[in-house]
């Protein structure tokens, strides 16, 4: 590409894991089809899942997972320092994920429950953005392979990197699929930022809001139509923080 | 029983039915309709100012450089292969088949990506696009244009008009007013314009340095520095909608009826051709209905300033 | 226009011949809502079988199949300091069962939108053109109200048009591929019968309109109303979502957006079908956003609706089908929301002598 004047160079780049199950990672070595031509668009420096090298210049960290421990802070503000540009890579490292359900027990509990009483250190999962600086954040449960290659490639090009700013139920529409809420289903969709194609809603599961809120969603109307649906508001407030993405809307709700 | 497939291949479709705006549009079917542009080599890259910069483009085709035609007031889809598309306002003179050229504010990612572009690459317009300031039906009268910061783009094309047409006109008064003296663009044209022109230049900055010697504060004082007469006098004013809105009332205070001003206003647009409905003004497209209006229209077109 | 008659197994076997030899598509039923309704989609068809020719609505339009949700507009590649730009609008021929009057009207609409004017669009002309339509009547559900923007009938835009007159179907044939088609099944001319079978059935549609809108001298109503407190009460309950403007058979606002490839060596640009509800519809590259409100962007979709633009002669392009009140989460539909202003307006005239302006 050189019919404007200048020549794009690969991007060198790092992935890194906190506390998560690293599937968002490996969605970075899915899609076959186009993983010859993605892989030429970086240079990794590191990345302990594909290769044992290791760099430590790179110019764009993905990190993946949230913060549980303390020695994870260090990590993490090491990377930060490091890295040109930092991108919370996935729900856990966007907004706490699923780990952040943890978060409403006492933490001991949490410890006899899952390590049967072991001496773990372990504290409340919290967001990458809690701890340093984040550049951009692409949010899913896992992350699409499609939306990061397409931000790869804007970060390639020098494009500006965004993300849908309206809710999944554009998507779910184009997909001509059945409303969950005629089914007599809570379903996230109408606030939960788009981008994901509608994945859940087209096999007949509602969103849960793996990718966050919306723009500037309506969620007084939100929490509006789920009474009038004569919808379990308990089953509401359940979704919303299944990824811990609507922690503000929730505060507001209660 | 009778194959029942309907074999009508959609390349060989027939567009004739279509009312066909201009003469030379039969041309542009095959090259507009089809969202195909004419391609463009940047000749040539005038930096303006920290933000702004003049492109020289000169169509690579000789026969599409001849058909290029455009009005004073017009603008293009100015496509950056790879990074998408932006309308601009055409910056030169009708008469000029040689460039095109365009005054550009580094803004979204299409221009940013402009800007990143060296002299010698490669783009596409498509357009002209839009309606045009009326510059024969001013044949005979005072015309009064008054500018602010990027408001020059758009001023440049019925600028060269006047120079062409000079005779035409009677007082040719530019109003040009920016935030700072470095984005005064264009200062060296000013002389050109005074002298081979004939227009009357008042420049005025609203934060002057050291080295401003004019005048400093808002476009509209300016005015005390003439007089004109309202039953003989046009207007053309461009600029943000604050200012278009403030010197406009003040000219319809003045006694220069509404439908003998003319603004250019700026809106998001993804086609340029009426259809995608980015552009729209309450019920009017900016693409098709402007970019030029009078001032009567856009005082009625809801959410307009 | 040539009218015939068609005995019901008839009509089947022809419908079966014509999508086994097509790409066809035509109403199914998809699922069942929470109270036991069924729901209904316009989705591929394989035969005559899959079809529900006693179908109520779709809950989305066939509107996709002339403006797909994303489509290609054109396409660059790059070469050595380069590159050549490809431009494709052909499109495979497709046949299209079961469309409304309100249906084949939505379409003559976009015809209208995408056509005129001088700027055709070559990609929607190219699915036109390859489109075989079969329209069929049937009686209004509770919630149309088709009949108040006169789009319950349609005498042109259609191939072929069935009315259901008892055990058989009145054809209005409209195009010479439909009748050459036809020449293979029996078929009748009406008998005076039939004719009246035909009237007493359109009577009957005409009289069944449980919803009304008064939509007279809405234009100027829109205009003067363009200030009023209702758009932000229903903005206010407005989700954003844009599944009035998916569902919608006639809302065609796009957005255009050009990506790479992933190998760089070229790109695509594609148009998106955008809905004007969605909250960055107006904004600008500086970030300034023209319509920054729910209630700015609902109003606006009403005005495009019901006041109509400028470039489309300011025709009303709403055809009453009311899927976008269907879709709508949040309750809102086109019948509360114009009888809220009607009754702003009026309740504005009574106290006129009082209170001129309204706060």
């Amino acid at each position: 590409m050189n019919h404007l004047g200048f020549e794009l160079q690969p991007l060198k780049i790092a992935s890194f894991d906190f506390t998560c199950c690293e599937g968002c990672q490996l969605q970075l070595a899915n899609r076959e089809s186009t993983l010859p031509e993605f892989l030429a668009l970086v240079d990794i420096r590191n990345f302990r899942e594909i290769s044992s090298e290791r760099h430590d210049d790179y110019d764009i960290a993905l990190v993946e997972g949230s913060i549980t421990r303390s020695d994870e802070i260090e990590r993490l503000k090491t990377i930060r320092a490091r890295a040109k540009m930092l991108v919370a890579f996935g729900t856990c490292a966007c907004f706490g994920g699923v780990n952040s359900l943890k978060n409403r027990m006492p933490q001991e509990a949490v410890i006899r429950e899952v390590y049967d009483g072991k001496a773990i250190e372990t504290m409340p999962s919290m967001r990458i953005g809690d701890i340093v600086e984040v550049d951009y954040g692409i949010p899913g449960c896992p992350v699409s392979k499609e939306e990061v290659e397409r931000i790869v490639v804007s970060l390639v090009s020098r494009s500006p990197v965004t993300l849908p700013t309206y809710p999944v139920c554009v998507e779910c529409k184009q997909r001509l699929n059945t409303c969950l809420f005629d089914l007599g289903e809570i379903c996230l969709g109408p606030v939960t930022r788009a981008g994901c194609d509608a994945v859940c809603p087209t096999g007949n599961t509602a969103c849960l809001g793996c990718r966050g809120p919306a723009e500037e969603i309506n969620f007084p109307a939100f929490a509006q139509l789920v009474r009038d649906k004569e919808l379990s508001m308990a089953d509401m407030r359940e979704k919303l923080a299944f990824y811990n993405g609507f922690g503000d809307y929730l505060e507001e709700e209660t | 029983m009778h194959d029942l497939r309907f074999n009508i291949p959609g390349q060989d479709l027939n567009l004739e039915p279509f009312a066909l705006r201009a003469p030379d549009f039969q041309k542009k079917c095959e090259v507009m309709i089809t969202d195909r542009g004419y391609k463009c080599r940047i000749t040539n890259i005038v930096p303006l100012s920290g933000q702004e910069r003049l492109f020289l483009l000169r169509i690579v085709d000789p026969l599409e450089r001849e058909l290029f035609n455009f009005r004073p007031g017009q603008f293009l889809m100015l496509e950056v292969p790879g990074y998408g598309e932006a309308p601009i306002s055409i910056s030169s003179s009708t008469s000029n088949h040689e460039f095109i050229e365009l005054c550009i504010r580094r803004a979204g990612h299409v221009t940013s990506a402009l800007f990143e572009a060296k002299q010698g690459a490669i783009v596409s317009i498509r357009g002209p696009f839009g309606t045009a300031f009326p510059m024969e039906q001013m044949k005979g009268r005072n015309v009064l244009m008054v500018a602010g910061g990027l408001g020059i783009a758009p001023m440049r094309a019925p600028l060269f008009w006047i120079g062409n047409h000079r005779d035409w006109y009677r007082d040719v008064r530019l109003l040009y007013g920016a935030k700072e003296p470095s984005q005064l663009l264009f200062s060296y044209q000013f002389e050109e314009w005074q002298k081979v022109s004939n227009v009357k230049l008042h420049t005025i900055v609203e934060n002057p340095d050291g080295s401003w010697r004019g005048r400093s504060g808002m476009i509209t004082t300016l005015f005390d520095e003439f007089t004109f007469d309202p039953e003989e006098t046009w207007a053309i004013v461009c600029g943000p909608p604050a200012m278009f809105k403030f010197v406009c009332n003040y000219l319809d205070l003045k006694g220069i009826p509404m439908n003998r001003m003319f603004v250019s206003l700026e809106r998001r647009m993804h086609c340029g051709m009426g259809k995608c409905c980015r552009c729209m003004v309450g019920s009017t497209f900016t693409c098709l209905d402007g970019p030029v209006f009078d001032y009567w229209s856009v005082m009625n077109l809801k959410e307009a300033i | 226009m040539i009218y015939k008659v068609i005995s019901k197994p008839e009509f089947i076997s022809f419908i079966d011949a014509i999508v086994k030899a097509n790409n066809a598509y035509g109403p199914r039923q998809v699922d069942t809502g929470r109270r036991g309704e069924p729901i209904y989609q316009f989705m591929p068809v394989t035969s005559a079988g899959e079809i529900a020719f006693d179908y109520t609505a779709t809950h989305s339009s066939a509107k996709h199949l002339f403006l797909p949700f994303r489509d290609e507009l054109s396409k660059f590649s790059f070469t050595d300091g380069n590159w050549e730009q490809e431009v494709r609008y052909d499109a495979p021929p497709i046949v299209l069962i079961g469309l409304r009057p309100c249906d084949i009207n939505a379409v003559n609409i976009l015809d209208d939108v995408m056509l005129r004017g001088p700027y055709p669009s070559p990609y929607y002309l190219a699915r036109r053109r390859n489109t075989f339509i079969i329209g069929m009547d049937h009686l209004p559900l509770a919630d149309c109200f088709c009949k108040s923007m006169n789009r319950h009938t349609v005498n042109h835009g259609f191939n072929l048009f069935c009315s259901d007159i008892g055990d058989r179907y009145y054809l209005s044939i409209n195009s010479a591929n439909a009748f050459g088609f036809l020449k293979e099944f029996r078929l009748e001319e009406p008998s005076y019968e039939d004719n009246c079978n035909l009237i007493e059935r359109r009577k009957m549609i005409k009289h069944s309109f449980t919803t009304n809108i008064e939509v007279t001298g809405l234009p100027v109503f829109l205009d003067i109303e363009f200030d009023s407190p209702i758009w932000q009460k229903w903005g206010d309950k407005c989700l954003s979502c844009g599944s009035c403007a998916m569902v919608c058979p006639t809302c065609y606002c796009y957005s255009v957006e050009e990506r790479f490839d992933i190998d760089l060596k070229g790109s695509t640009r594609q148009n998106h079908l955008y809905s004007c509800n969605l909250v960055d519809f107006a904004q600008v590259a500086g970030g300034h956003n023209f319509r920054p409100k729910n209630g700015d962007r609902l109003k606006y979709r009403y005005y495009h609706h019901y006041r109509g633009f400028a470039a489309n002669d300011n025709q009303q392009i709403c055809v009453g089908c009311n899927r976008c009140g269907r879709a709508c989460l949040a309750g809102i539909n086109p019948k509360d929301v114009i009888n809220d202003l009607r009754l702003e307006r009026e309740s504005c005239m009574t106290c006129v002598s009082t209170s001129p302006d309204r706060t």
